[in-house]
């Protein structure tokens, strides 16, 4: 069923495509809702680690541990079809200069410094604790990411307000269509999620009845 | 809605104004990234659940 509805808004997203006026804004209604829930990525983990760290909930720390490499996926798609919009919009395929390019490069750093972190302890109980504090510190990250466009001169374009009249530069239907997109990839996201967190949780109750139920 | 088609052939639409690397591209890395992640999973759990029962047979057979 949540196939489904990530489905349907996905069909929807290929209407939009014939609306727009240019060309590379079909770039930007993926980039932008990828983009966006890149950054959720950070918090997630971070409140999935303080429930493991304060309550001591193995689901939690489930959740935490799928979300890392997921979260590495979505920073390295928000950094690919960012730099292909860019070779487009700004001729160049990447800048150091630019304060959020580089702290989103971080973050898939900071992500895969979660997962090797996670492998690295022995002690599954601390590793878990570990990840729950890097995560938490990460969100530091999290927020640069966000101001990076306001806080510095940079090549990257500062978030637009949502302009539903027609003469703005991006019209109603791209807003539309990127709203659209933004749910599709909340529920990828969550889908996601659970279907890894699920095989986690069949491999750590193995010997427990209800998996032997389904296995046989 | 149909009318709305801001292509006016099929070629048109492929071309996508002589930046279809580009933004072809885009969608061909976004789709690769959500049918790893959708169907990953869901060909790890059939492993998974292959694997343990292949463990059962073993025990059951050993016992």
């Amino acid at each position: 069923m949540l196939f489904m509805s990530v489905g349907a808004v996905w069909a929807l997203l290929f209407l939009p495509p014939d609306y727009q006026q240019s060309f590379t804004t079909r770039i930007l209604v993926i980039h932008v809702a990828v983009a966006g829930t890149s950054l959720a990525f950070f918090p997630l983990m971070a409140v999935a680690g303080t429930i493991t760290l304060v309550w001591k909930m193995k689901l939690a720390d489930m959740v935490a541990k799928n979300a890392a490499p997921l979260g590495a996926w979505f920073s390295f798609v928000t950094l690919a079809t960012g730099s292909l919009w860019g070779s487009v919009m700004w001729g160049t395929w990447w800048e150091w200069t630019d304060a959020r390019l580089v702290s989103m490069l971080f973050q898939f750093f900071l992500l895969l410094s979660v997962i090797a972190l996670r492998s690295a302890i022995e002690d599954s109980e601390k590793a878990a604790k570990a990840c729950a504090l890097l995560s938490i510190v990460g969100c530091i990250n999290t927020v640069i990411i966000k101001y990076s466009v306001e806080w510095w001169n940079v090549l990257h374009q500062p978030s637009s307000p949502i302009n539903m009249s027609n003469d703005s530069a991006n019209g109603p239907e791209f807003w539309l269509a990127t709203g659209v997109m933004i749910v599709a990839v909340y529920l990828f996201l969550t889908v996601s999620l659970i279907l890894t967190t699920r095989n986690e949780i069949l491999q750590r109750e193995r010997r427990s009845q209800w998996v032997k139920d389904i296995v046989s | 809605m149909i009318e709305d088609i801001q292509f006016s052939s099929f070629g048109e639409f492929l071309d996508m104004g002589g930046y279809a690397l580009n933004v072809w591209g885009v969608y061909a890395i976004f789709g690769f990234f959500v049918a790893v992640n959708l169907l990953g999973p869901l060909r790890r759990r059939k492993k998974i659940l292959r694997e343990l029962r292949r463990r059962s047979k073993l025990e059951s057979t050993e016992s």
